[in-house]
């Protein structure tokens, strides 16, 4: 979940304080706040604020919403080359809003109400390459075009950009709108080189999470805007070290938006997003903190997700369905990191182990946190079960 | 050890006078040369902020037609994948008239290593991009945007547009002049809409210019460091020349000091002090007079410098538009470095007399004629090594004539220094020689002759003193020289040039409005457009073959006509000047002298030239000085330049019949095309800024010059006074003999007259050396330009007084001490001999 996206964003505007202004900074970007993860659990003040009453229209919701503080475009893939060897990908388009909508500046040349960024890495085995991007905008709807805009989000067709690295409708396909999308993102020059170009088609319907497509996030009704794509059927090119490569499989889109995410108490997430090899999807997420509605510093964890049949059913799960245990953790980029989970979810009758096969997928973003590919087993058998994505932020 | 260096200082308390001439040389050697590097440190750290910032450190993209940058290109550039980011930049005029250099940037997309990233403030990325947005400026600029210091942080000047800045912020690493802010907002400030004024990408980024762009990689802009560099050498050899002389100083001090301790030193020794604690106290004497007037020298050089410094940062931003900070930015090197030349030069100063306590005599008295004896060979040794110092003058000579024009800065101010360390060696001998000469040819007149033999005998004192005067004149005649030979070939030349007496300003699309209505006025005898470019020089093809380069020069259009050929002064030419200037008009090109001599040329030679759109071979037809231009200029007919590379019109001069009324003229002129009042310029107006300018590049020149030689007058009068003692006792004799008082005082006057006048004799061909060396070599290499040798009579005249007045001068205290003895001081002193 989105969480992570979260995070992001507080490493926009961390990021680029420290990156930008001071230069490169060690500092742990999550001490610097004190409103959750990244700036994440800020008050609301002026923006619109997702409730259990916003309801969702497509395909107007693809695009960028401004009035909300925060969104993000989030795919996540896990492929295999030609040789079948695994390899998973990742790319993330951030938005931040920079002021509230009745602050914003005229529209004159440069001048800009959201800052944006983007990540991409590509991994495989032991390589683990990672980007990132940055641009600004002006939320007034006749800017946003390519022409006039370094980064954006328009719906229809649909089209996000920041510079070069798009996600947008196929032209080739017979559009149906989102389902059909190609994606391209490259970075480096000569033998540094990576990145990829890929079609995106969806083979079920958008999945809407929470109430309607409001996820809470906390016990006392923060919560975002939330509906992923679990069903995309991936094809295309990737390049890595400089070396092109033909790839497929599957992937898995998030869209989020809110204007506080989480409780200010609430420190960093675990998510997962699971593909079952019987086509069944699972979203899970934990918020460590913030789970029970007391005034306690450090609350108790909240717990959340969606469980999704092969036909795009989807159940909500509640704090009280999930159970999320970590086993062992690795040492990465001078932390500990949890690496195996046990994950239980007795009402799908669900007892997995959950565990990332390579360590290193730590993002050295200007806000770090680590993301890449897990193999799920049944926890008693050892069989394998599917595969998916992890994203650990706030460690 | 304590009780010695006590006994060793008790002998200033007794002669506070040497003290104080003791101090005062180190005072005013390290007040000097302290002074100057102060100078081109705050200059050096100005440069490197300007490097750092994103000119010099940033490849550039141009559009290849030359059309103005703009948004959509740039969005275009970023979606083809290339790391590029945009820059605006303009002026601002503050209240107070100055302009300031406007730089809007895009914090997203300037790679993050660059220095202005790191113009670290406390405040967010989100202040930095949204409204009110902010500005970062240097300390430095506060004082031309009219904010104290203590309210800086945060203040919003308003400019002479009525426009407000977004608040201050202070970025200490920015260079001077320069204001930062948000690209949208500097857009806002400077009214560009949707144009930029460059791309830039982080060197290398880019492997190749995109298509229809030209790429100009980084390390082909000039950097003010570069630019300045010689400037600033010239500046430290001045400071060096300082420093030698006030060690002049301190040498006599110290040998006088030393040498009537010589008694002390004895008894010292006899009652059992060591020779090797001797020279211990002494070092540690020295240490301690070192080490205060060192300090006080490097205070007084740090106040030398902040009032000197305004005009060397206006000479530097007028020559070469460097921009140097007001206020002194001193590194901690400074101030140890100060301290240790200092300290290393008195020490050198002092070796000398630590050699000879070293190896006192215990039983040696202090005679005058021993002294003699050894002087002797010590003027064996003078002679030697000032023929050592002429062979390496001579081979340095001979080596610069195999480089070409425009090298050996260093090797020149080299020659130089071996030439004047040469003569200074060889004064003591020749004056000895000139002495011996004239004793003899004096025997029939035996109060000559005594004079001659007893200026034998001080001549040993007063060498040191007459080297540093020699020095001094030399250097002041050779520097005087080159700075009024320069002002007259400077004159002359801007005569040369602007032949006309009104000179247009427009913007450059109402030139050909302009040039319609002027052609039907028939006051207007001729119209002398000018265009300007920028171009690089590719490759030059020579008879010695053809060489590629990248060289940024600038190309600039003149009008070739009746008002301009006759006069437009040329350096070098194929044939003759009608032929040079026929070709000018069919297409040929000359060269500024500073581009033929860094690249060699000379006429018929061949250059490359390209600039956006265009891409050109071109012969030389001749090459034209170019005083004050630190750039390669070539010059085309204006047609030409904009038939062959579009260069858009500059500027006008208006050459007007002779009865046509100048004023009528410009109101006119400036009624018709709404034209502001800067528009239009006087040729008087023009010429009073270009000699303000050269006078102020000068300034500095001339006040370390007139500084040098009172320093070699008080070396001259400290060495004087130091023997005024003995000359008393020299003197007595006589006037117990029955020579009258007045003769007496005025044979002592005639003694160091002549000998001042012999000295300044020999600095009149020394100094001519000089100049040549600075106008032929130094100035060549440093700018790129030489100029006619001119001499000046006149002030060799009162180059020659001077010596004369300051040795009279220093003369005149310890005569009129002797004159106004009483007769029982002067018998008492005839009792001790």
């Amino acid at each position: 979940m989105s969480v992570r996206r979260l995070r992001n964003l507080l490493l926009v505007l961390i990021a680029t304080v420290t990156l930008i202004l001071y230069g490169c900074s060690d500092e742990d970007p999550t001490s610097t706040s004190s409103a959750g993860f990244a700036g994440l659990g800020q008050d609301v003040d002026g923006f619109q604020d997702a409730g259990s009453n916003s309801s969702l229209t497509f395909p107007a919701d693809h695009s960028a919403h401004p009035d909300y503080r925060i969104e993000w475009w989030y795919l996540t893939a896990n492929l295999e080359d030609e040789s079948g060897e695994p390899l998973g990908l990742q790319w993330t388009l951030f938005r931040q809003a920079l002021m509230a909508p009745s602050k914003r500046p005229e529209p004159t040349p440069w001048a800009a109400d959201q800052l944006w960024m983007a990540h991409m890495a590509l991994s495989q085995g032991e390589q683990h390459q990672v980007a990132e991007r940055f641009g600004r905008s002006h939320s007034q709807a006749q800017l946003n075009t390519t022409q006039n805009s370094q980064a954006g989000v328009v719906a229809n067709p649909f089209h996000a950009w920041l510079d070069d690295w798009q996600l947008k409708a196929n032209d080739e396909a017979d559009n149906r709108d989102f389902d059909n999308l190609t994606l391209t993102a490259y970075s480096g020059e000569g033998d540094t080189r990576f990145g990829y170009s890929l079609t995106l088609t969806a083979e079920g319907p958008l999945v809407l999470h929470g109430n309607g497509g409001f996820s809470q996030k906390a016990a006392n009704g923060q919560g975002s805007m939330y509906y992923s794509q679990p069903f995309w059927q991936i094809e295309g090119d990737v390049t890595l070290n400089g070396e092109t490569k033909t790839v497929s499989g599957r992937g898995w889109l998030d869209r989020e938006w809110s204007s506080q995410l989480l409780d200010a108490r609430q420190s960093g997430w675990d998510w997962f997003s699971i593909h079952l090899e019987d086509g069944h999807k699972l979203m899970a997420f934990r918020l460590r903190g913030g789970g029970d509605d007391t005034d306690q510093a450090q609350g108790a964890d909240y717990r959340s997700g969606t469980w999704i049949t092969p036909e795009g059913q989807a159940t909500s799960l509640a704090n009280s369905d999930i159970t999320l245990t970590p086993q062992a953790t690795s040492a990465v980029a001078g932390r500990d990191v949890p690496t195996r989970w046990r994950l239980e979810v007795p009402s799908a009758g669900l007892d997995m182990t959950i565990e990332a096969p390579h360590a290193n997928r730590w993002m050295t973003t200007s806000v770090p946190y680590w993301e890449g590919e897990v193999v799920v087993t049944d926890h008693a058998s050892g069989e394998p079960l599917g595969e998916g994505y992890l994203e650990m932020t706030g460690y | 050890m304590t009780r010695v260096l006590s006994t060793l200082l008790s002998h200033y308390r007794r002669h506070p006078g040497q003290l104080v001439m003791l101090l005062l040389g180190l005072w005013v050697a390290s007040a000097l040369w302290s002074g100057i590097q102060a100078i081109n440190a705050t200059a050096r750290d100005s440069y490197a902020r300007a490097d750092a910032l994103f000119d010099t450190q940033l490849d550039q993209l141009e559009r290849r037609d030359g059309a103005p940058l703009t948004r959509g290109e740039y969005y275009a550039l970023r979606q083809a994948g290339l790391p590029v980011s945009p820059m605006l930049e303009g002026e601002v005029v503050t209240q107070a008239g100055t302009r300031l250099t406007l730089i809007g940037i895009d914090p997203l997309t300037l790679s993050s290593d660059n220095a202005m990233a790191q113009a670290n403030t406390s405040a967010s990325l989100s202040d930095f991009l949204t409204p009110p947005w902010q500005t970062r400026a240097a300390p430095d600029a506060l004082a031309a945007l009219g904010v104290a210091r203590e309210n800086a942080s945060g203040a919003t000047p308003t400019l002479a547009d009525g426009n407000t800045l977004p608040p201050l912020v202070l970025a200490p690493a920015l260079p001077p002049d320069t204001l930062i802010m948000d690209i949208s907002a500097a857009a806002r400030l400077l009214e560009s809409g949707d144009e930029i004024t460059r791309i830039v990408a982080a060197p290398w980024a880019l492997a190749e210019a995109p298509s229809g762009f030209i790429l100009t990689r980084a390390t082909t802009l000039a950097s003010p460091g570069q630019l300045t560099e010689s400037f600033h050498l010239n500046l430290t050899a001045l400071g060096l020349l300082a420093w030698v002389v006030g060690l002049f100083i301190v040498q006599a001090a110290l040998g006088l000091a030393l040498e009537q301790r010589l008694g002390m030193l004895r008894t010292l020794r006899v009652l059992g002090v060591s020779g090797r604690s001797l020279v211990v106290a002494l070092c540690l004497e020295l240490i301690l007079l070192g080490l205060i007037g060192a300090l006080a020298g490097i205070a007084s050089g740090v106040w030398l410098a902040r009032v000197l410094l305004p005009d060397v940062a206006a000479t530097l931003g007028s020559l070469y538009g460097a921009g140097v900070g007001q206020e002194l930015n001193l590194p901690w090197h400074y101030w140890v470095g100060g301290l240790a030349v200092s300290l290393g030069g008195l020490l050198l100063a002092g070796s000398g007399v630590l050699w000879r306590a070293a190896r006192l005599n215990m039983l040696e008295l202090g005679q005058m004629q021993a002294w003699r004896g050894g002087y002797r060979r010590q003027l064996t040794l003078m002679s030697i090594s000032g023929a050592l110092a002429l062979s390496v003058a001579l081979a340095l000579y001979g080596w610069l004539r195999f480089q070409p024009p425009g090298d050996g800065l260093v090797a020149g101010f080299g020659l130089i220094a071996a030439l004047l360390l040469a003569s200074a060696l060889w004064l003591p001998p020749f004056l000895a020689l000139v002495l011996k000469v004239l004793t003899h040819l004096a025997q029939r007149r035996p109060l000559i002759h005594w004079a001659m033999a007893d200026m034998q005998l001080q001549l040993p004192r007063l060498s040191l003193a007459m080297m540093a005067l020699l020095i001094a004149l030399a250097t002041n005649l050779g520097v005087g020289s080159m700075v009024g030979g320069f002002r007259l070939t400077f004159l002359d030349w801007l005569d040369q040039r602007l032949v006309a007496p009104l000179y247009l300003n427009a913007p450059s699309e109402q030139y050909a409005d302009i040039d319609v209505w002027l052609a039907d006025r028939p006051e207007v005898f001729e119209r002398l457009l000018t265009r300007r470019s920028d171009a690089t020089l590719q490759a030059t093809i020579t008879p010695d073959g053809s060489r590629a380069l990248g060289t940024p020069i600038e190309l600039y259009g003149i009008t070739p006509g009746e008002s301009l050929t006759p006069h437009w002064p040329l350096l070098a030419i194929q044939q003759d000047r009608s032929s040079a200037w026929a070709a000018f008009s069919d297409g040929a090109i000359f060269v500024n002298e500073q581009l033929a001599t860094a690249e060699n040329l000379a006429p018929g030679d061949r250059l490359t030239l390209s600039a956006p759109g265009a891409n050109e071979t071109l012969t030389i037809a001749a090459i034209y000085p170019d005083y004050g231009n630190p750039r390669g200029q070539v010059l085309m007919a204006s047609p030409q330049l904009a038939a062959r590379f579009n260069a858009p019109p500059s500027s006008m001069g208006l050459v007007l019949n002779d009865n046509a009324n100048v004023d009528a003229m410009r109101a006119a002129l400036r009624e018709r095309f709404d034209l502001g009042s800067d528009a239009l310029s006087d040729q008087a107006e023009i010429k009073r800024i270009a000699t303000e300018i050269f006078e102020r590049t000068f300034t500095i020149t001339r006040a370390l010059n007139v500084l040098t030689l009172a320093v070699a007058a008080l070396a001259l009068f400290a060495s004087l006074l130091a023997q005024a003692r003995n000359r008393r006792q020299q003197l007595a004799p006589l006037w117990a003999l029955g020579v009258p008082r007045a003769q007496l005082a005025q044979l002592n006057l005639a003694q160091l007259g002549g000998a001042a006048l012999v000295t300044g004799l020999l600095a009149v061909p020394l100094g001519i050396a000089i100049t040549w060396g600075l106008v032929a070599i130094i100035n060549v290499a440093a700018f790129g330009w030489r100029l006619p040798l001119y001499l000046f009579p006149w002030e060799m005249a009162i180059t020659l007084a001077t010596a004369v007045g300051v040795a009279l001068l220093a003369a005149a205290l310890p005569t009129l001490r002797f004159w106004r003895a009483s007769p029982r001081a002067l018998l008492a002193e005839e009792a001790n001999q």
